[in-house]
């Protein structure tokens, strides 16, 4: 179970997020979305330690990870796994030596043994021909493919997706949806998903937190954000240009 | 000491004010960033000792931050050498018209400051510039994020390999181009003074003491470039605007911070060997 409590960042004098509080229940896939630069990924990265909060408690399981140093975060992000926006796969290592690495640095495997295990993983995401291949010689769905097999080599309890479709073509992006929802489904993962991507949300939510202005502007399910009569809302999800909403 | 930390720098103070603020701003900002160095080094040097070092990535560093120089610097530090030669042998010959001095004199500057100096402005500029828009490149692209993600200490990764590969390659670097300022330190005093290279090949005026300068001089800039330039790269902020203001920042701080090093080291070295 994930908690923010209250949860305030500001970037000097912007701020971005104020008194942000939800909860994420195992297994759900919850979405966080929102205009661009709301803080949909800011919130998200302060999960795993990547930004700190202000003010405020994030909760893993428990546990005030927003409180942890450096060093403790190390555990977190071993049950706690990530995949960028831009897949963010190292270029100067191969398909396979980017699942490797999490296998290599978190649970100290061997050069070789990490990556069998590698390989058994990119197979998972259909991509283990391509395991020798560089980043660069890849398309994006491809990359991103990598990306999560990547995320996943630790078997994670949760995985946060950072816009996982944005930038890939229809097919790529359902392909990506689907992997999410099986993830849930099938292996009790918690999928926190920060999109813009309408067919993303509306397709595999659980639950969805619409940010705006800094703070939560409605939770709840899909069945919820497309009845509520909030304008702002409304604007959002059906995508239109004139209204209320202020970017 | 975090290097996550730095990502999120913001200054404290206001943006506006008067002289003193501008002042204040500055300092504290210097302050700041001299802890932040500080930090990369302390953590750099305990993954060092402790961790295990990756001899490829070390061999890589030293193949970018070594072979890739070596031209530039034997161009540079030729031409040095040729114009200390000219420049001391004309002013000499207006005191004393006697040049047998002239390459032990050339010589022990050349061992106890001119080489490692030149050698470590240079790669400043080169190398400096190079780890700033690599890391820097990485932060803005979320790849340093991802290393942390998959349990990797990004100064254990990036530093490391990179403060090992300068330390070894400053100092071969540095032997290399005082061989190669003395050839052309030679050529030119015996076409323009007429003095043999026999002559020249004078070293009575090279102490242990300057040899020993030398060489801290050689430790002191190899771990100094990577260091503040791989804090530039890790502190950068932003886009591609982002990573060219980092690189700028990287190419000013490390030689900087070359010639308040020389200044310490030479002024220690005058202290402890008078």
């Amino acid at each position: 179970m994930i908690s923010f409590r209250n949860v305030c960042k500001s970037f000097g004098p912007k701020r971005v997020l104020t008194d942000v509080s939800f909860d994420i229940a195992d297994g759900e896939v919850f979405f966080i979305i929102g205009a661009s630069g709301v803080g949909k990924s800011v919130l998200i990265k302060q999960l795993v330690g990547l930004l700190r909060p202000d003010a405020g408690d994030i909760l893993l399981d428990g546990d005030e990870v927003s409180r942890f140093d450096e060093e403790a975060m190390y555990a977190v992000r071993k049950k706690c796994a990530m995949v960028f926006q831009h897949s963010t796969l190292f270029d100067s290592l191969t398909c396979l030596e980017n699942v490797a690495l999490p296998l290599r640095k978190h649970r100290g495997l061997g050069p070789r043994e990490a990556l069998v295990a590698a390989r058994e993983r990119l197979s998972q995401v259909h991509m283990q021909e391509f395991g020798d291949r560089y980043p660069a010689e890849l398309g994006d769905g491809m990359k991103k493919r990598v990306a999560i097999a990547r995320a996943l080599t630790l078997d994670p309890r949760y995985v946060l997706f950072d816009e996982p479709t944005t930038s890939l073509d229809l097919v790529s992006a359902r392909r990506v949806d689907k992997l999410i929802r099986e993830l849930a489904d099938r292996l009790g993962v918690t999928c926190i998903v920060v999109s813009h991507d309408l067919n993303s949300i509306f397709g595999i939510a659980t639950r969805i937190a619409m940010l705006y202005k800094g703070q939560v502007r409605l939770l709840g399910t899909p069945a919820d954000f497309r009845g509520t009569t909030d304008e702002i809302i409304q604007q959002f999800i059906q995508g239109r240009a004139q209204g209320p909403m202020e970017t | 000491m975090s290097v996550d930390a730095n990502v999120e720098t913001t200054s404290a103070l206001p943006s506006e004010g008067g002289l003193a603020a501008s002042v204040g701003r500055a300092v504290f900002e210097a302050i700041d960033s001299a802890s932040q160095i500080y930090g990369v080094l302390v953590r750099t040097l305990y993954y060092v000792a402790r961790a295990r070092i990756d001899r490829d990535a070390v061999i890589r560093q030293m193949y970018e931050i070594g072979n890739r120089s070596v031209f530039l610097l034997s161009v540079v530090i030729g031409f040095i050498g040729m114009i200390f030669v000219l420049q001391a042998g004309l002013q000499m010959q207006r005191v004393i018209p006697d040049l047998t001095m002239l390459g032990a004199s050339f010589l022990e500057l050349l061992v106890r400051d001119l080489a490692p100096s030149i050698v470590a402005l240079m790669l400043a500029t080169r190398v400096g510039a190079g780890i700033a828009a690599e890391i820097g490149s990485m932060v803005v692209t979320e790849q340093v994020d991802a290393l942390r993600m998959c349990g990797a200490d990004p100064v254990d990764y990036l530093v490391k390999p990179r403060f090992l590969a300068s330390l070894i390659m400053t100092t071969m670097l540095t032997l290399w181009s005082g061989a190669v300022s003395v050839g052309s330190g030679m050529v030119t005093a015996e076409v323009i003074f007429q003095v043999s290279p026999r002559t020249f090949w004078n070293l009575h005026l090279v102490h242990a003491s300057d040899l020993a300068t030398g060489l801290t001089k050689c430790i002191a800039y190899g771990a100094a470039i990577p260091i503040v330039s791989s804090h530039c790269g890790l502190s950068t902020f932003g886009g591609s605007e982002g990573v060219g203001s980092a690189t700028t920042r990287a190419v000013v701080q490390s030689s900087l911070a070359v010639i308040v090093l020389n200044f310490i080291i030479s002024s220690a070295a005058f202290i402890a060997f008078k």
